[in-house]
């Protein structure tokens, strides 16, 4: 069996206030094998550091902005929203599995939300890993 | 720490249980800065109607059954225009709402901390606007022309001529004379609105530094809006008033709390007391963004790696706060343009380097390198 591979986060600093939940590892301590990386906005992420993860062996990815309609900088969860769904330029590429990413958009105090979550996506993408290595 | 737990209940609490029932599409927090503009239309509407009955004289000289003047024809609109009392109603309760609205878009933008840094022009100009709005409203009380638009004017001019050296001056200009006339209604009226088109010029300054404002609420807010207005005008209709009489002095009045209040400060603490307190006023909600109360780190602009620029504009056109601008690329380039970042607009999100598929541009405290770094380490650290 193929060995458990890791899901990053790329998140919001306003979105979902999970720092409670997360180790000096970055890591989520109730759902081990999710690590966080934080951004000013979700609207900095580039959909090719999605792609960057990918390749360097993430099981998944989850992007969390926040509520779509009220981002601190006024468009950003908006703009990535759009760039994932392949609505604005840059878009993320074909080649990329739409099935491992998760786009979340969460306001401050949902970390409840973002954990149970998490949680579900790990296991999706985990079984994909599984089904995947039988199919060889 | 007590911001953000009075931000909590105040907003956080309601946004959630909105966002719950109506999704976040539709949740009025998310538009509090397009209402007041949505509201503004109304008023424009409803205004126009009444502009069409309104007759901006005082016209007192010879009292006769057939007087023309500005409130009989207020009188006129109310009692026998159909519809007339509502369209009038409306003009009224919407205002009112206006001034609700702006004050939501205040207090929500000064909780959640979208007020200043590179924000300041939208701040300062939105206090300008409320101010705009407030003179806008309380002239549309003078021009009904019953005791109590007697009574505020009086006030008002005694208020003015309390003021040193100009008092006189302004008394002149807002009575349009020494006395008041007919000129001094129709002086009313070009205040009320010519104010009123000016806020489409403060408008554009409060929008100037924002990328795609949001202005228009979806249309079900709007028709919300209407029907909560509607239903103020049907359980509050606008009761009878008497017709201003010059040679009287009306002592006692109404007061709409929304627009009127200052007058309400007038009479309990005197000319002096009350400049001194609109003076202080004023200050405080000009001051409020000022960078030394905050403490905070000055914002450090994103940097265009200029040899990697390819001048594609997808940057300047997803800036939310218009701060890239693309210039002609510099001689033996390979390319037209060069975008090139204004420090004092940026705000340091990185909207532009999720823009970037050349990795252009970087925010100094985190460049895109860094974060792929970032991604390789967490995913090799077990």
């Amino acid at each position: 069996m193929a060995e458990e591979r890791t899901v990053i986060t790329l998140i919001c600093e306003r979105a979902a206030d999970i720092n409670s939940l997360i180790n000096d590892k970055s890591e989520v301590t109730d759902a081990p094998g999710v690590k966080v990386l934080k951004f000013p906005c979700s609207g900095m992420i580039q959909p090719l550091m999605v792609e960057q993860a990918m390749k360097s062996g993430a099981a998944g990815v989850i992007v969390c902005g926040c509520q779509i309609g009220d981002c601190y900088y006024r468009e950003g969860n908006k703009m990535i929203r759009e760039r994932l769904l392949g609505e604005r330029p840059p878009g993320l590429k074909k080649t990329v599995d739409r099935k491992r990413v998760l786009a979340l958009w969460l306001s401050k105090p949902q970390k409840d939300r973002f954990l149970s979550e998490a949680k579900e996506f790990l296991s999706v993408v985990r079984r994909l890993d599984i089904e995947e290595s039988k199919k060889g | 720490m007590e911001k953000s737990n009075m931000f909590h209940t105040l907003f956080l609490v309601p946004e959630k249980l909105i966002n719950k029932i109506v999704t976040s599409k539709y949740n009025p927090l998310y538009y509090h800065g397009a209402l007041p503009q949505f509201i503004m239309y109304v008023l424009f509407l409803s205004g126009l109607l009444l502009f069409a009955y309104y007759v901006p004289t005082v016209d007192n000289a010879y009292f006769s059954k057939n007087l023309i003047n500005a409130f009989t024809s207020v009188d006129y609109i109310t009692n026998s225009i159909p519809f007339g009392a509502v369209v009038r109603a409306i003009h009224r309760y919407a205002g009112d709402a206006m001034v609700i609205a702006i004050l939501l878009h205040m207090v929500r933008v000064w909780f959640t901390d979208r007020f200043r840094q590179y924000r300041w022009v939208q701040w300062l100009s939105g206090v300008v606007l409320l101010l705009m709005v407030m003179f806008i409203g309380q002239t549309g009380y003078y021009l009904i022309w019953d005791e109590r638009s007697l009574l505020l004017t009086r006030m008002t001019v005694s208020a003015l001529e309390s003021l040193p050296g100009i008092g006189e001056h302004l008394k002149h200009w807002f009575l349009n004379g020494r006395n008041i006339t007919n000129l001094t209604l129709s002086n009313y009226l070009f205040i009320h609105i010519g104010l009123s088109f000016s806020l489409l010029f403060a408008l554009w300054i409060h929008y100037v530094r924002m990328t795609r404002p949001v202005i228009t609420p979806p249309p079900a807010l709007n028709y919300l809006l209407v029907a909560l207005i509607l239903l103020a005008v049907y359980v509050f209709p606008i009761t009878e008033t008497k017709m201003a009489d010059l040679n009287l002095q009306p002592t006692n009045m109404e007061i709409d709390w929304f627009f009127l209040w200052p007058y309400w400060l007038l009479s309990a603490v005197g000319s002096g007391g009350f400049w001194f307190w609109m003076v202080v006023l004023l200050a405080v909600l000009c001051l409020i963004p000022l960078p030394m109360f905050y403490g905070s780190k000055p914002v450090e602009a994103a940097e265009v790696v200029t040899n990697k620029c390819t001048g594609c504009r997808l940057c300047s056109l997803d800036c939310p706060y218009q701060a890239i601008e693309m210039v002609p690329a510099p001689a033996g380039s390979r390319f037209k343009l060069l975008a090139t970042v204004k420090s004092y607009r940026c705000s340091s999100c990185g909207v532009c380097v999720g823009a970037c598929a050349f990795d252009a541009i970087d925010l100094p405290e985190m460049p895109d390198a860094q974060v792929n770094l970032k991604i390789k380490e967490l995913l090799e650290a077990k």
